[in-house]
C-alpha cells in the first residue's frame, strides 16, 4: 500500500508534466502556402525502377507512394521514408517516359512522373472535379483522356500535352449519340487510338444496381483522330461486351496498329449474365470494323477459360491474366483466381507461365512492366506480395523481391 | 479541468448571531446567490466534518440544523461556480446566518462528500472526469456552442468552413458516433443539423459538461469515447435579449427567458437566429476552361455559402411543486438551410448545392425528489425528434469554378455531386431516460437508469424514386440499462463502481423483384448484447490537492446501416460486432496562493488518459468490386496527457492555459482488402493522419469595475489558440519533402466587453484572428481570416 506521503509524491510529480506541456513556443511557419513551384523532385541515381504503392491504414484510408528502386529481385521494396506521397485514389499508366498518375482525394488531378538528372520530377497543373477513367497515348505530342459513367448522359474527351502536361481541348458528347437503352449507361473499359481513329470500348450497365442486361453482342465507338467527333458504333455479334468492370484492358493495340477486343462476360469481372461466348476479335489497321475472319476463341485454347487483362509485348504476343475459373463457377466481382500466362494472338495459343503461382484477383488496371525480354508482375501470395520476373523467351518464372504494400499500382521503369 | 476560471470566490459573506435560543443545537441558514444576487437552487452546503449537508431550494435558501457545539468546517459548492469554504465555531443552541454569493467560474467537478438524503443530488458524477464550463463569464461574447468546446483540453472542433459549416467533434481521438451529445439530458445526436453546437449561442448555455472517456450511468448511453451534455439556462424568472453581427453579413440574435409564478407555473425557453454569409477570402488556384491552373493563391471569395437557421425551444409546466421539483412539457422546432461551397477539400466547388434540415422535437422532464419515500429520486427525460433532411443537386450541366463562373459540361442529368437527385432523409426517433437513484444512509447510494432510444429512418428522392437504396428504411432499438453503486469511504475518498447492459435491436425491409409478379418486402433483424462496467474513483490527499482515477469498458453499438447497408452495394454483415474500449483517466488537481494576502492564486491540473478501442467499424476496402459492407477492422489507442494553468492575482487578472497532448496510434496488426486479404498492418503503430495531436489555448483577462459609470465592469480579454503541424497521411512512408502538411496554426483573438446597471446593458466587440493567419481544418479547407463582430445584449434576472 501507498503512504500517504508518497501518493503526494506521485501526484506532484504527475503534477508537475505540466511544466513540460503548458507552454510551446509560437512561431509563424505558413510552409508552402504561397509557393508557385508545383513541381516536386526526389532522388533516384541508379534506381531504374520506380514502383507505385498503394499503403492502406486499417481505417481503409490509402496513400499512394511512387518510389524508385535499383532492383525488382533483390530484398524488400519499402516506400518507408521515401517517393511520391498521393493521398487519395489514384491510377497510374506509363506513356513514353512519362507516368500518368490520375487521381485524388476529392477532384482528380493528373500528374506526370518522369526522370531528368538522376531525379524524379512530379509535375501537374490540371485537375477535374469528374474522374478520368483512362489515359492513352495519342500521338507525338498529344495523350488523350476520357471521361464516362452509366449515370450520365455525356462522355468527355480530353487532350493533354506530352510535355507541358497542360490540357489543350475538351470534347464532350452525348452518349445518345450511340447508345440508347433504358435504366443503363455506358461504362468504360477499353480505349486505344490509330493513325486516324479512336476505339472507345464500353460495356452498358444499370447505374445503379450495375446490372448489365445487354450482353448479345460487342461494341465498339469509333470517332476521328484528332477531331474527336463520333463516327459509328460497331458491332460483333460472335462475342458479347467488350471488357468489364474496373480493368480498363477491353482494346489493345500492336505496334501495326491492328487493334484487339477482348470479350469475357465475367462474373468475375462485374457482369450480371452471359449470353455469348468469350473471345478476342481484331480490327485491322486503318479498319473500323471488325475482322469477319479472326476469331480467337479463348475458351477453346484454354479449356473454358478466358481473360479480362491483357497486356501487348510485342511480335502478336501478349501478357495475360487468365481466369482459371470458367464463368459458371466465378465468384461475382472476384476477377479471379488468375494464372498468368503468354498469349500468342496470331498462332492464338495459350501458354501458362512456369514458376507464378495461381493467384487472386487484381480488380484494377493490370500492372506488368515489360523490359526487354522480362516482363515484371507482382502476385498476392499467402505470406505477401512477391515480384515475379518472366523470361519471354522461356516462358518460366522467379520470385523476387516482397513488396510492402497493400497492393502495387504501378511498376515502370524510367 | 478547470477550464475558465475565477478564484476569487467570495463577493462578500456575513456572519452573525441572529438569535439565541436556548435549544442544545444550532443551526446554520441563509441564502445563496450568485453575483447578481440571482438565487441558486441546489447549492450543497455540507458540514465537512460531520458527513451533513442541504441543498438550497429554489429561493436559494437553505437551513441546517442539529448542529454540535464547537467548530465546524462548512463548505459550499455547486457546479459551475467556485467553492466557499469556512470554519465557523458554533455555540450552544446558535441560529446563525451565511449568505453567499458565489463566484462565477468553472470548474471540474469537485468530489463534495454529503451526508443526509436530501443532499446528494446532482453530484452523482463527482468522481469522473468532467470538464463542466460554465457561459457566465461568456455571456457578452458572440460564441457558441463550438467555439466554448473547442478550447476544452482534449477537444477539437474541425469545421468545413464558415458559420454553420460541418463540424466533426473529436475528443481524446474519438470522434462521430463516439461521443454523444445530450441537451439537458436528451440526447441529440438526431436533432438535425439546424440544431448543432454551431447554432446554439453562447446565452442560451448555462454551462456544458464533457465527460472523458467514462460516462456516467444517468446519461444511459452507448458512448465510446465520452459524452457532452449541453445544459441550457435553468433559472426560473429571467430574459436574456442579445443581438450581434459582424463580418461576412453574420447576424445572430437570441433571446431567452423564463417566468414563474408563485404557484410554480412556469414557461421559458429560447428562439435562436442566425444567418451569415460566410462570404471570406480564401486562397485557390485560378484555372482555365480546361482546367489549368493558370495562376496559384489567388484570394477569391467565397460565393455560395449562406448559412440561415432558426429554432425555438419552449418549454411549459411547473416546477418546485408538491408533486413534482419539474414538470416540463417542450417543443423545440428548427429549420436550416446551407449552401454548400466546397467538396472534402477546395478543390471541388459547388455553387448550387443546398442542404436543408427541418425538426419538430416535442419533449417532456419530469424531475422529483423523495419520491415516495425519502432519499429515492426519479427523473424522466423523453423527446420525439422528427427530422427531415435534403439534399439538394438538381442543377444539372454547369460547374462552378472559385470565381462564380460556370462552365457548361452537356449534361442533363449530372447535377454537381454526381447524378442529379433531391434526396430527403426522414428520421423519426423517440429517445427516453428514466433515472432513479436511491440513498441508503451516508455511506451508500444506488442509481439505475434505463435509456431508450428507437430510430427510424426513410429516404425519399422524387429524381429516383426507384432507386433501391431509397427503398429501404430501416430502425433501430436501442435499449441501455445502468446500475451504479457509490461509497463514501470517508470525507476524502469516495469511490462507484457501475454496470452497463447494451441491448439493440434492428430492423430493416428489403424489396424484392420491384415491379415483377413476385414483387416481396423481407423483413431483416438482428439484435446484439453487450455488457459494460466502470469505477470511478476520487481521494483528497490534501484539502487542495485532489486525485481522480476512472476507468470504463465501453461500447459503441452500430447502427442500422452498418449492420445492414444500403440495399445495394454496401451490404449486410450479421456478424458486426460493437466497437469497444478501455478508457482509462487518472488525474490530479492542486490549488494554492503565493503572496502575503494570497493574493496569487493558482490552480494546476493534469489528466493522462489511455485509450485502447477495438473492434472499430469501418468500410471494407474492395478494389475489384462496388460491393463492400461494414465490419469491425481497427484498433486506436491513445495516449495522453492534458494540463492546465490557471492563476489570479486579486479581482484584476485572470490567465488559463492549457495544452493537449494525444497520441492515437494504429493497433491493428492487419489490415484487409479483397486484393491482398489480411495483410500485415504498414502502419502498425504509427500515429493517425489528419488529426491534430498537441493543441493548446491561453486565454487573459482584465477586469476593470466602475469605468465611466458606476456598477459597470469593463473586461479586456486575449485569447490563443494553437495547433502544431501534423501530417494529411501516414507518416511512416514517402520522401519527407513530399508529404502533405497541415502547417502549424496560431490565432488570437480579442475581445472587449462592458457592462452597466449590474449586467443589464452589455455591449462587446470582438476581433477574431486579429492577425489574419491562414488556418485550416480537415482536409486543408481554409477557415476565416481576420473577424469583427459587436454584440449588445440586455439582461434581467
Amino acid at each position: 500500500m501507498f503512504s500517504t506521503n508518497s501518493f503526494k509524491k506521485i501526484s506532484l510529480a504527475f503534477l508537475s508534466l505540466l511544466g513540460v506541456f503548458s507552454f510551446t513556443s509560437c512561431s509563424d511557419d505558413d510552409d508552402n502556402v504561397t509557393s508557385d513551384d508545383n513541381s516536386v523532385t526526389i532522388p533516384a541515381e541508379g534506381k531504374p525502377y520506380v514502383m507505385s504503392m498503394a499503403i492502406q491504414g486499417s481505417e481503409g484510408n490509402f496513400t499512394y507512394y511512387t518510389v524508385p528502386f535499383e532492383s525488382l529481385m533483390e530484398g524488400t521494396l519499402s516506400a518507408e521514408g521515401q517517393g511520391f506521397e498521393q493521398p487519395g485514389y489514384y491510377d497510374f499508366t506509363q506513356i513514353d517516359q512519362t507516368i500518368y498518375s490520375i487521381g485524388g482525394l476529392d477532384d482528380v488531378n493528373v500528374v506526370g512522373i518522369s526522370k531528368n538528372d538522376n531525379q524524379l520530377v512530379q509535375v501537374g497543373d490540371v485537375s477535374y472535379d469528374v474522374s478520368l477513367d483512362d489515359v492513352v497515348d495519342a500521338d507525338e505530342n498529344t495523350v488523350v483522356s476520357v471521361s464516362m459513367g452509366s449515370d450520365s448522359d455525356v462522355l468527355t474527351f480530353r487532350t493533354f500535352n506530352k510535355n507541358t502536361l497542360n490540357s489543350t481541348s475538351e470534347k464532350t458528347v452525348q452518349t445518345s449519340e450511340f447508345i440508347n437503352v433504358e435504366n443503363a449507361g455506358p461504362s468504360y473499359s477499353g480505349m486505344v487510338v490509330t493513325d486516324n481513329h479512336l476505339f472507345l470500348s464500353y460495356y452498358i450497365s444499370n447505374p445503379e444496381t450495375f446490372a448489365t442486361d445487354y450482353t448479345d453482342q460487342a461494341e465498339i465507338a469509333v470517332f476521328s483522330y484528332p477531331e474527336l467527333e463520333f463516327q459509328e458504333v460497331i458491332t460483333d455479334g460472335r462475342v458479347g461486351p467488350i471488357g468489364g468492370f474496373s480493368v480498363k484492358s477491353g482494346l489493345i493495340k500492336d505496334e501495326n496498329d491492328n487493334v484487339y477486343a477482348v470479350s469475357h462476360s465475367n462474373p468475375a469481372n462485374g457482369f450480371s449474365q452471359s449470353t455469348k461466348p468469350s473471345g478476342i476479335l481484331k480490327i485491322n489497321s486503318g479498319e473500323t470494323d471488325f475482322d469477319p475472319n479472326y476469331f480467337f476463341d479463348i475458351e477453346e485454347a484454354t479449356g473454358g477459360n478466358n481473360t479480362a487483362h491483357l497486356k501487348y509485348l510485342g511480335n502478336g504476343r501478349a501478357f495475360a491474366e487468365i481466369n482459371v475459373a470458367s464463368r459458371p463457377q466465378q465468384e461475382m466481382w472476384s476477377d479471379g483466381p488468375l494464372q498468368s500466362a503468354i498469349v500468342d494472338l496470331e498462332a492464338q495459343t495459350v501458354n501458362y507461365i512456369d514458376g507464378i503461382p495461381e493467384h487472386p484477383g487484381l480488380g484494377r488496371r493490370l500492372n506488368a512492366l515489360q523490359d526487354g525480354n522480362f516482363i515484371y508482375t507482382s502476385v498476392s501470395e499467402d505470406d505477401g506480395i512477391y515480384i515475379y520476373e518472366t523470361n519471354l523467351q522461356t516462358g518460366t518464372a522467379e520470385r523476387g523481391a516482397e513488396v510492402q504494400a497493400s497492393f502495387p499500382a504501378g511498376i515502370f521503369k524510367l | 479541468m478547470i477550464y475558465k476560471f475565477n478564484f476569487c470566490i467570495i463577493l462578500f459573506f456575513c456572519v452573525g448571531n441572529l438569535f439565541s435560543q436556548n435549544t442544545s443545537k444550532a443551526s446554520l441558514f441563509g441564502n445563496i446567490s450568485d453575483n447578481s444576487g440571482q438565487a441558486l437552487e441546489g447549492v450543497n452546503v455540507i458540514l465537512v466534518d460531520e458527513n451533513k449537508g442541504v441543498v438550497t431550494n429554489a429561493k436559494g435558501f437553505y437551513h441546517l440544523k442539529n448542529i454540535s457545539e464547537g467548530k465546524h468546517n462548512i463548505k459550499i459548492s455547486y457546479l459551475g461556480f467556485k467553492s466557499f469554504q469556512k470554519e465557523i465555531n458554533f455555540e450552544v443552541g446558535a441560529e446563525v446566518q451565511l449568505n453567499i454569493e458565489l463566484e462565477e467560474g468553472s470548474f471540474e467537478l469537485e468530489t463534495v462528500n454529503l451526508n443526509g438524503k436530501s443532499a446528494v443530488r446532482k453530484i452523482n458524477e463527482q468522481a469522473y472526469t468532467v470538464n463542466s464550463i460554465s457561459t457566465r463569464a461568456l455571456q457578452n461574447s458572440t460564441t457558441d456552442a463550438k467555439q466554448i468546446l473547442n478550447r476544452v483540453p482534449g477537444v477539437r472542433i474541425l469545421q468545413d468552413g464558415g458559420l454553420g459549416s460541418d463540424l466533426d467533434f473529436s475528443l481524446n481521438g474519438f470522434s462521430g458516433d463516439q461521443v454523444k451529445f445530450f441537451l439537458n439530458g436528451i440526447p441529440m445526436d438526431n436533432f438535425g443539423s439546424s440544431f448543432n453546437l454551431a447554432s446554439i449561442p453562447v446565452n442560451s448555455i448555462e454551462r456544458i459538461d464533457v465527460y472523458k472517456g467514462v460516462v456516467p450511468v444517468w446519461l444511459g448511453t452507448d458512448a465510446l469515447g465520452g459524452a457532452v451534455n449541453i445544459i441550457t439556462n435553468q433559472k426560473n424568472d429571467f430574459l436574456d435579449v442579445s443581438y450581434s453581427f459582424g463580418s461576412f453579413n453574420t447576424h445572430r440574435t437570441s433571446v431567452n427567458g423564463a417566468y414563474t409564478n408563485d404557484s410554480g407555473f412556469t414557461v421559458r425557453g429560447n428562439i435562436n437566429h442566425n444567418y451569415s454569409d460566410n462570404n471570406y477570402e480564401v486562397l485557390v488556384d485560378r484555372k482555365d476552361v480546361n482546367g489549368n491552373v493558370v495562376e496559384r493563391n489567388v484570394w477569391s471569395e467565397r460565393f455560395h455559402d449562406r448559412y440561415r437557421s432558426i429554432s425555438a425551444n419552449i418549454e411549459t409546466g411547473w416546477v418546485n411543486t408538491e408533486f413534482a421539483d419539474q414538470l416540463l412539457f417542450g417543443i423545440i422546432a428548427s429549420g436550416d438551410d446551407t449552401q454548400i461551397q466546397t467538396g472534402a477539400t477546395m478543390e471541388s466547388v459547388y455553387g448550387s448545392v443546398v442542404n436543408e434540415s427541418k425538426s419538430v422535437i416535442p419533449t417532456l422532464k419530469f424531475k422529483k425528489k423523495d419520491f415516495l419515500f425519502e432519499g429515492f429520486d426519479v427523473s424522466l427525460n423523453s423527446a420525439l425528434n422528427i427530422v427531415e433532411n435534403k439534399i439538394i443537386d438538381t442543377l444539372t450541366g454547369k460547374r462552378f469554378d472559385w470565381f462564380g463562373n460556370t462552365l457548361e459540361t452537356g449534361s442533363e442529368t449530372d447535377g454537381e455531386l454526381g447524378e442529379a437527385s433531391l434526396l430527403t432523409l426522414d428520421n423519426t426517433e423517440f429517445t427516453s431516460q428514466i433515472n432513479a437513484s436511491y440513498l441508503f444512509d451516508d455511506k451508500h447510494s444506488l442509481v439505475f437508469n434505463h435509456g431508450f432510444q428507437y430510430f427510424h429512418q426513410e429516404r425519399f428522392d422524387p429524381l429516383n424514386p426507384d432507386r433501391i437504396a431509397n427503398q429501404f428504411p430501416n430502425s433501430l432499438y436501442k435499449n441501455v440499462l445502468g446500475l451504479a453503486y457509490k461509497y463514501n469511504f470517508n470525507q476524502k475518498w469516495n469511490a462507484t463502481v457501475f454496470g452497463k447492459a447494451y441491448l439493440l435491436n434492428l430492423e430493416t425491409s428489403k424489396e424484392f423483384d420491384f415491379g415483377e409478379q413476385t414483387r416481396r418486402t423481407d423483413v431483416f433483424e438482428a439484435s446484439k448484447q453487450n455488457f459494460g462496467y466502470g469505477l470511478a474513483t476520487s481521494y483528497f490527499i490534501l484539502p487542495n490537492l485532489q486525485l481522480k482515477a476512472s476507468y470504463e469498458h465501453t461500447y459503441r453499438l452500430p447502427t442500422a446501416t452498418e449492420v445492414f447497408g444500403n440495399g445495394l452495394f454496401v451490404t449486410a454483415n450479421a456478424e458486426l460486432e460493437p466497437e469497444q474500449s478501455d478508457n482509462f483517466n487518472f488525474g490530479a488537481t492542486y490549488d494554492f496562493s503565493l503572496g502575503n494576502t494570497k493574493q496569487h492564486k493558482f490552480n494546476l491540473g493534469s489528466n493522462f488518459i489511455y485509450r485502447e478501442a477495438k473492434d472499430l467499424i469501418f468500410q471494407v476496402v474492395t478494389l475489384s468490386s462496388p460491393q463492400t459492407n461494414y465490419s469491425n477492422l481497427a484498433e486506436i489507442r491513445t495516449l495522453g496527457v492534458e494540463n492546465n494553468l490557471n492563476y489570479t492575482w486579486k479581482n484584476f487578472f485572470e490567465l488559463s492555459t492549457n495544452m493537449t497532448y494525444q497520441n492515437s496510434t494504429d493497433r491493428a496488426k492487419f489490415t484487409y482488402n479483397d486484393f491482398s486479404g489480411y495483410q500485415e498492418n504498414f502502419n502498425f503503430g504509427e500515429r493517425l493522419p489528419n488529426r491534430p495531436y498537441l493543441f493548446g489555448n491561453a486565454n487573459a483577462r482584465f477586469n476593470f469595475r466602475n469605468i465611466g459609470l458606476d456598477d459597470s465592469k469593463l473586461q479586456v480579454s486575449y485569447r490563443y489558440n494553437f495547433v502544431e503541424e501534423f501530417f494529411l497521411s501516414w507518416s511512416r512512408f514517402g520522401n519527407q519533402n513530399t508529404k502533405a502538411v497541415i502547417p502549424q496554426q496560431s490565432s488570437h483573438d480579442f475581445e472587449l466587453t462592458y457592462n452597466f446597471q449590474n449586467n443589464k446593458y452589455n455591449v462587446g466587440i470582438e476581433c477574431r484572428n486579429f492577425t489574419d493567419e491562414i488556418l485550416y481544418d480537415k482536409f486543408r479547407l481554409q477557415k476565416p481570416g481576420r473577424a469583427f463582430y459587436v454584440k449588445f445584449r440586455y439582461a434581467i434576472n
